[in-house]
């Protein structure tokens, strides 16, 4: 049913409707009597192959003919089969033809194509036959998805060689750039091919070579057909592997002030006190440092890392170096949560601390290893990332492509990472910043329906851009000091205001601040915030922040104190979508503890539709909250935010009694 | 009112079951849950439900859910012969799915000799058959299976692992899922290995804010296969470079809202899109300009209720039903 063109229906073909239905109720009920009866006579067959033939989805029948032809066959004796040895097969090709004319009628029934592998199964039918009826099918429709299935089981069940069907994708495409199934059905049998290191396939780079021209080549024809990018990406992986590298960043980085604490941060799993050594003078032993990982949930993986130090008090000197020693013991242990880059046994690079040294901000250094090999493939890998790049450049100097775009601006981004990975302080290759924010902006107006997609990737580009150099960073970082005269607290403010943000990323060279400004941005979430474990002030006012879960990573903030989600859109969506999700709100885990026992309701008021407010609240130690210019913060909810944060001294600018 | 459906639908007598989920379904999504005779359907649908004889029928290999309708249904037989039994897991699904809707409480049903037998039907790479007599096997079963055991909160109907390295391996280069392993990614199939993974428990809601590296499927990559899938008249294919299709709205949707990527779909263009979908009889077709039929209907229902239609109930999108949880509140 669902696929044919329907039209408004003729009273004759009403008519004719009308006595197909008649028909087929008659062919039905026939059926089934002869199914109940183990009725498997020639005139049963019969009935039952018009049955499928005119409705071929209808599964018992199929399931019937099964039993039909098993019993049929099974009844032969050896006699018979001596007198005509080709009984058996007759009856199989009948098989056959019933299904091909079961598929003429409707060549997207399951059932029939089913019926088909289960007679082939059996050994019956020959290569040829089947490749010449799918010519037929595929010829019909280059798409259908049954016929390239049937296609696939065909060749296995024949071992037809990878190399031939290979050969018959090559023709399907040179008969047409756009057939995606054919570019399918290429990336599955080349996998083959390489992996199994078939004579010809090895070594891979000549043959990932030509297969690049091959693609390149469909781009060029029909640069706004989807089939050749995807395969092209997927091709791109097979030739370098363009992840961004992993980096490693500890803070405070090599050389700075510590305090009280350190942080590691690394993008794994597996970071305890055997695989992590920190040595000290002032500490004794490492065996009971607990390291947890800063994540919203229990995968026991993320990308920051905290250990804290308890010091010895009579061992730390104030006025002089502290120093702490940061190294891997046995990095086996430690897995990368993506497999961007092997661990192998390389060596962290350790770092020492002193105090009093110049300036508050710090930068963290990605910790990283230049093994001679790393640096070759690095070669390799930005070469080729650098000619693609090259060639999309001319591609889009001719058209206005967006999935061209998009590919070169993320071509440039991991052009970016990489040079920025493996630079060495004298090198001074150029990144892309600039063109690749002009590609997303270019995006959001030519592509609008997929605009706020293109607007996250511009967020994380432009953060990437600007915590790139100490000098672009500092642009945004202000003094703020406190304004009552028995504080001498100074801080440095990284105030990232209208910016359009709608992401936050580069957290890693960020985990040194604790006073941050993200007001008048476009922030739906605040994931990654989690990993800046000194902020303790934060501005999110006049942001898109709809609902209380989205604050979730600020409950792992333990020294957050400050927090001003004014003019906000909380409370302004009636349905909230994590309404969607099956779990109800009352056996949601986090409403566990969601006691209205321990409740004494102010008068009247009901707290019901607070528990996700709830959830976040009771566990953030807030002295200072904004959320004025929110549709839920009206007096009854601020009464609840009162009582649910004890700590809570100003509330809108308000002291507290 | 499945009684009186237009004669196009004679031709799928064995698929009754499902138009009434969608009809039943569908009319509790517009909020019109009064228009349906809750009794005569639960009595219905019960009617359909095969019962072992015995418990030790319960391991002769055969499955005893729910038939699609009673041509598929034999009389008892007795003198105790074979009978064959058409208890079909779409069918077990749709059944579970309209009794839900209409708020049956399925602890009363006997699932331990649903769950038991449809052990049966799952191979040992994981995929289900639909059907103990043999059929198809694809993602679609895997995911009848997956919202059986959860309408039924029972997971002994099924090796999760094993259904889970299934669906991984269906995962095609593009980021989508086929059907099957080694198939083209498909609309249909990527909803069944999201919801399911999701209603497993494998899969977090909102993936994407929740660290999507660290998911076990490549949630980029399938990020961008769904997102192209929305096309430049604001509709939804179901694979690249075929025309927009009302039901992909709610399929393809469906998955960007498990991921936590919905929020990248152009709603307007969409929105658009399925209302010239949508006949003046009421109902939708699968192309603009058509005769409307049930199966787009109801996810051109579905769809809207994605994009939080104002008089449309929410839906849970791993089940595919209303959300029964939501309206209780
Ligand atoms: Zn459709």
């Amino acid at each position: 049913m669902h696929g044919r063109p329907r039209k408004p229906p003729t009273p004759e073909e009403e008519k004719a409707y009308d006595a197909k239905a008649a028909k087929l109720r008659s062919l039905q009920t026939q059926f089934l009597h002869f199914h109940h009866n183990q009725i498997y006579t020639k005139e049963a067959l019969e009935v039952c192959a018009k049955l499928v033939e005119s409705n071929p989805e209808y599964i018992t029948a199929w399931n019937y003919r099964k039993l039909a032809v098993e019993h049929i066959v099974s009844s032969h004796s050896e006699s018979d089969l001596e007198s005509d040895p080709d009984c058996i097969k007759s009856i199989f090709k009948e098989e056959l033809r019933v299904t091909e004319r079961a598929l003429a009628k409707n060549y997207k029934s399951y059932g029939a194509w089913y019926h088909r592998k289960w007679v082939l199964r059996k050994g019956h039918s020959s290569i040829d036959r089947e490749l010449q009826l799918l010519q037929v099918f595929l010829k019909q429709d280059t798409r259908n998805f049954h016929a390239w299935n049937y296609r696939r089981f065909v060749a296995a069940l024949k071992n037809r060689s990878d190399e031939e069907e290979l050969q018959f994708t090559t023709d399907m495409i040179n008969d047409n750039f756009s057939n995606y199934s054919a570019w399918h059905n290429r990336s599955v049998l080349l996998s083959h091919l390489l992996e199994k290191k078939v004579d010809g396939y090895f070594p891979k780079e000549k043959v990932l070579t030509e297969e690049n021209d091959l693609v390149h080549q469909a781009l060029f024809t029909d640069p706004d057909d989807q089939s050749g990018w995807f395969y092209h990406h997927w091709l791109l992986d097979q030739i370098v592997k363009i992840k961004t590298p992993l980096l490693v960043y500890t803070w405070p980085p090599h050389g700075s002030n510590l305090e009280v604490w350190v942080d590691g941060c690394l993008d794994v799993e597996g970071v305890n006190s055997s695989t992590i050594t920190i040595e000290s003078s002032m500490h004794d032993t490492n065996k009971d440092l607990v390291w947890k990982p800063l994540s919203t949930n229990n995968s026991g993986r993320a990308q920051a890392w905290v250990t804290h130090l308890s010091f010895l008090e009579e061992k730390l000197h104030f006025s002089q170096a502290n120093p702490i020693k940061v190294t891997m013991g046995h990095s086996e242990g430690i897995k990368a949560v993506s497999d961007m880059i092997s661990w192998g046994d390389k060596k962290f690079h350790s770092y020492e601390a002193r105090p009093m040294e110049s300036s508050q901000i710090n930068f963290s250094n990605p910790l990283k290893n230049s093994d001679d090999n790393d640096l070759m493939a690095y070669k390799w890998n930005a070469e080729t990332v650098a000619n693609e790049i090259s060639l999309f450049r001319e591609l889009l100097s001719e058209t206005d492509c967006k999935i061209g775009k998009l590919t070169l601006a993320r071509l440039l981004t991991a052009l970016d990472a990489m040079i920025l990975y493996n630079k060495t302080s004298d090198s001074n290759e150029v990144v892309h910043f600039e063109e690749v924010l002009e590609l997303y902006s270019d995006l959001m107006k030519v592509d609008p329906p997929h605009s706020q997609f293109y607007k996250d990737e511009y967020s994380l580009v432009l953060l990437q851009q600007l915590t790139s150099t100490p000098e672009s960073l500092l642009r945004h970082c202000y003094h703020y000091r406190d304004s009552s005269p028995s504080s001498i607290n100074s801080y440095i403010c990284l105030r990232l205001c209208n910016l359009s943000l709608s992401r936050i990323g580069s957290i890693e060279q960020l985990l040194w601040i604790q006073m941050l400004d993200l007001s008048h941005n476009h922030l739906h979430s605040v994931e990654g915030l989690e990993a800046m474990q000194l902020l303790s002030c934060l501005n999110l006012s006049n942001n898109k922040i709809g609902s209380f879960s989205a604050l979730e990573p600020l409950k792992l903030l333990k020294s957050l104190k400050a927090l001003n989600i004014s003019y906000n859109e909380f409370g302004a969506h009636s349905v909230d979508t994590r309404r969607y999700s099956c779990s109800s709100p009352l056996n949601h885990t986090v409403g566990a503890d969601w006691n209205f026992g321990d409740w004494n309701p102010i008068d009247g008021i009901d707290f019901t539709n607070c528990w996700e407010a709830f959830s976040i609240f009771k566990d953030l130690k807030l002295t200072q909250l904004e959320i004025i210019g929110n549709v839920i913060a009206e007096e009854n909810f601020k009464l609840f935010l009162v009582k649910v944060m004890p700590s809570l001294k100003w509330l809108d600018g308000v002291e507290l009694q | 009112m499945y009684q009186l459906l237009p004669s196009d639908y004679q031709g799928q007598e064995i698929n009754r079951l499902t138009l009434a989920y969608f009809v039943i379904s569908g009319l509790h999504m517009l909020g019109a849950a009064d228009r349906v005779d809750r009794e005569g359907a639960i009595n219905w649908v019960l009617s359909l439900q095969a019962h072992a004889k015995n418990e030790f029928d319960l391991n002769n290999g055969q499955f005893y859910g729910f038939l699609g309708s009673r041509s598929s249904q034999f009389q008892l037989d007795d003198n105790g012969a074979w009978i064959p039994n058409g208890s079909h897991l779409a069918s077990t699904y749709c059944a579970l799915a309209i009794l839900k809707t209409v708020g049956y409480d399925l602890t009363l049903l006997d699932s331990e000799s649903i769950l038991k037998s449809m052990k049966n039907l799952q191979q040992s790479d994981g995929s289900f058959m639909p059907i103990h007599t043999g059929a198809e096997r694809d993602l679609r079963f895997i995911f009848c299976a997956a919202a059986i055991c959860s309408m039924l909160e029972n997971w002994s109907g099924m090796d999760k692992e094993k259904a889970k390295e299934y669906i991984l391996s269906c995962q095609s280069y593009d980021g989508g899922f086929g059907l099957i392993p080694g198939s083209e990614s498909h609309g249909g199939g990527t909803y069944c290995a999201v919801a399911s993974l999701r209603l497993m428990g494998f899969i977090e809601h909102d993936v994407l804010s929740k660290g999507a590296s660290s998911c076990i499927i490549n949630v980029p990559l399938l990020l961008d296969w769904s997102l192209q899938r929305q096309a430049i008249d604001g509709g939804f294919q179901g694979r690249p470079n075929k025309a927009s299709d009302t039901c992909y709205a709610f399929w393809v949707g469906s998955v960007l809202r498990i991921l936590g990527g919905n929020k990248f779909i152009d709603e307007k263009a969409l929105r658009q899109f399925l209302l010239t979908c949508q006949s003046k009889y009421g109902g939708f077709s699968k192309f603009p300009g058509q005769l409307p039929d049930l199966y787009h209907t109801y996810y051109g229902f579905s769809a809207f209720s994605l994009l939080q239609e104002p008089g449309i109930t929410p839906i849970c999108v791993e089940l595919g039903i209303t959300d029964v949880d939501a309206i209780g509140l």
